[in-house]
């Protein structure tokens, strides 16, 4: 009997055994599900980041994927959709792993794609390009995604920042909307005598209060200068860079910005801005959903203007920060490459054309003969202000290499504190290592 | 079944399936790590053998001796304010006092939440504009001492601690709860029939008899110290400007926001060997003692 016992014991424990490992190694293929079944259809993954409530893109992407998978049996979209910093984790995985989905979304590119653009992760889709297609980009777009002269996205929306102002507030303080510097400096005075907190940083997540940095230096050297700057990081140490950094710290003195925004995230800034808690608030247009969102309590209230330009500053109100081209990629372990960028090149105007009319972000397409009569005032704004742009730089956290960008946002942080004086930032600022791309 | 025991095979297969996670899942990961802290690798493509640079780096890096100070402090702060304060709750509750049972499962709730959700909840405590903390303040009349407390420097690291520190009390307490309770009654009736008071009998009975689950605590709560992340990461990030970053955080932004993974691995390596040097230091000190 005990023999017995032994004997089957040890036979479940190895079928137990065995079992388990089989399990492990099964789902070795992972996220290449890309398979060519009996009747000749191809099935492609698609993964992307647009799963918010307020982000318009979140609903239209599955639409046009039903659509593209009706329209052609043959070429089948399989869509998964993760929310935003989990992505980011998420992709950079299996793109290390060489398990990436056949399309995937790349947010901004620049920095965060380059390294999986210089270790071949990514398919060069230049040859499948037409003029054609080309043809039907906003102008100075198909340049624009150029890496090194070779193509691997297509655009789909631009993003350009611009300051947010609450006219409510304004008034209720008597200040006159800035359009220099000096009048954005007496308009923080009489926000702040009137109780109302001029500006809003979300300073947690130190990126808002970048942008504020990188706007005023440019404004004050111009947007030739910065791009000189980004080739040879020596350019940082000048004259404009230091009245640049003394111009943020002049304004946080000044009481600007909320006492409390080394503990406000991003995402408290926008509520506290949407909830008339601050009169300003420098950002790019993809916060324009909520504000004109049914629960925003600023609705209709708030106008989008141009940052006020400097007395004594090169750059002007044309001269404009954003640009950055968001896209998909196809993955260079695709096995139907002809397919997925057939794909990329539909979703991609789609998403543009039909992303614009729902307030997703400004066109990266051509969009004569759109009915543009339903955007929101603040999403019509943005695209006047585009109009005018005479010059683009886009976030500078996607064109400094990623270690040179965390050390561009915490210099930042530090200006911000008065921990650092201006010409230590730009001493600093000058350590930095010089772009990968080609600006 | 004392046959299958006895058996040397029938034990390997046991324990086989159990070695088998452990192995592929703890320490095939460590030794990768130690194999990536020695490269200069962006996480993608391939890395350059670089040796101990990484290390050396990271003991001359002011931000990571920061980060290292900031998680050494808080050890300090486990073992001096949080392992006191559940002592002492833990005899008290053992006391057979009334509502015993409700007490011990009130002070236990928080070890149960997620630790997001009291980073939130504290969050909002601390929050400058409408928390808790500072509307007490300026309804007692103190409005000069609310501030910005996760967001300046001289207040972050403590106002960081106490969420923590509070967290895992109800933790460390009903280990030492159990402790206590699992002292013989007579011992105590004994105490009792000479004279001694209850804090005497606490000081001379329960807590010498409480040596190996104290020891427990310690260990526990000095690695907790070490490895803290979650907290930290929602509370404050790390900042303001690096005053409240702890080794785990430092890694974790060193690998997905530069791509160092190199230098992220080398200190994950370093907090691994520093909570096995912990463990085996408190060891000693409780053998010698």
């Amino acid at each position: 009997m005990k023999a017995l016992l032994k004997k089957s014991m040890s036979i479940i424990l190895a079928v137990g055994l065995a079992g388990s490992l089989a399990a492990c190694s099964s789902d070795s293929s992972g996220g290449k599900t890309t398979t060519k079944d009996g009747s000749g259809s191809v099935k492609l993954t698609l993964w992307d980041q647009s799963v918010g409530n307020t982000d318009p893109s979140a609903k239209l992407l599955p639409q046009i994927i039903e659509k593209w998978n009706s329209e052609h049996p043959d070429i089948q979209i399989e869509r998964t959709g993760t929310t935003g910093e989990q992505y980011k984790t998420k992709i950079k995985t299996s793109l290390a792993a060489s398990e990436a989905p056949d399309i995937f979304y790349g947010m901004g590119g620049g920095s965060f794609m380059q390294p999986y653009i210089e270790s071949g992760n990514v398919l060069e889709i230049t040859s499948y390009l037409t003029d054609d297609v080309k043809s039907r980009m906003a102008p100075g777009m198909s340049e624009a995604i150029e890496v090194d002269g070779k193509i691997y996205t297509l655009p789909v929306y631009t993003h350009i920042a611009n300051l947010f102002v609450n006219t409510e507030l304004f008034d209720k303080a008597g200040a006159k909307i800035p359009t220099t510097y000096t009048e954005m400096l007496d308009a923080v005075e009489k926000l702040n005598a009137a109780g109302i907190t001029p500006a809003l940083i979300g300073e947690k997540d130190r990126w808002p209060g970048m942008y504020w940095y990188d706007m005023i230096a440019m404004r004050q050297a111009g947007n030739d200068a910065v791009t000189e700057a980004f080739k040879d990081p020596s350019k940082w140490d000048s004259p404009e860079f230091v009245a640049a950094a003394a111009k943020m710290q002049e304004l946080a003195k000044a009481g600007a910005f909320n006492k409390s925004m080394f503990s406000m995230s991003y995402d408290e800034m926008l509520g506290a801005f949407n909830a008339g808690n601050g009169a300003m608030m420098f950002q790019a247009n993809w916060v324009n959903a909520g504000i004109e969102d049914p629960s925003s309590a600023v609705k209709g209230k708030v106008k989008v203007i141009p940052f006020p330009v400097f007395e004594d500053g090169k750059g002007k109100n044309t001269e404009i920060f954003g640009g950055a081209v968001d896209g998909f990629y196809v993955s260079n372990t695709t096995e139907h490459p002809k397919e997925a960028v057939e794909f990329l090149m539909y979703l991609s105007e789609q998403l543009g054309t039909q992303g614009y009319l729902a307030g997703a972000g400004l066109p990266s397409w051509n969009i004569d003969g759109l009915d543009t009569s339903g955007l929101s005032t603040l999403d019509q704004s943005a695209a006047d202000i585009m109009k005018t742009a005479t010059s683009f730089i886009a976030w500078w956290d996607n064109i400094l290499p990623a270690d040179s960008a965390e050390t561009h946002k915490n210099l930042i942080a530090q200006l911000l504190a008065d921990d650092i004086t201006p010409e230590e930032f730009c001493k600093q600022m000058a350590q930095l290592k010089p772009t990968e791309l080609s600006l | 079944m004392n046959s299958v025991f006895s058996n040397k095979k029938a034990i390997a297969i046991f324990v086989l399936p159990t070695l088998l996670i452990f192995c592929t899942i703890v320490l095939v990961p460590i030794f990768v790590s130690s194999y990536y802290s020695l490269l200069d690798w962006n996480g993608v493509g391939k890395g350059a053998f670089i040796g101990l640079d990484n290390y050396k780096e990271m003991f001359t890096d002011t931000r990571a001796l920061n980060s290292i100070k900031n998680s050494m402090l808080f050890a300090a702060a486990s073992i001096f304010i949080q392992l006191p304060l559940s002592l002492v709750l833990a005899l008290i509750l053992a006391s057979t006092i009334k509502g015993e049972g409700f007490y011990r499962t009130v002070y236990f709730i928080p070890v149960l939440i997620s630790t997001v959700v009291i980073a939130q909840l504290w969050s909002k405590i601390y929050n400058a504009d409408y928390g808790l903390l500072n509307w007490l303040l300026e309804s007692i009349g103190l409005s000069n001492l609310a501030q910005d407390w996760l967001g300046q420097k001289d207040t972050a690291l403590v106002a960081s601690f106490i969420p923590t520190l509070w967290q895992y009390v109800g933790y460390h307490m009903l280990l030492m709860y159990a402790g206590a309770k699992s002292i013989s009654q007579d011992i105590f009736e004994a105490a009792k029939i000479d004279g001694a008071s209850r804090i005497r009998t606490a000081f001379s009975i329960t807590i010498p008899l409480m040596r190996p689950i104290l020891k427990v605590c310690l260990v526990f709560s000095v690695i907790g110290a070490f490895k803290v992340f979650d907290l930290i990461y929602v509370l404050t990030g790390g900042g303001p400007l690096f005053t409240t970053e702890v080794p785990s955080t430092l890694m974790y932004t060193t690998i997905f926001d530069t791509y160092r993974y190199g230098y992220g691995s080398a200190i994950s390596v370093f907090i691994i060997l520093e909570c096995l040097v912990f463990t085996v230091i408190i060891n000693k000190f409780f053998k010698t003692e």
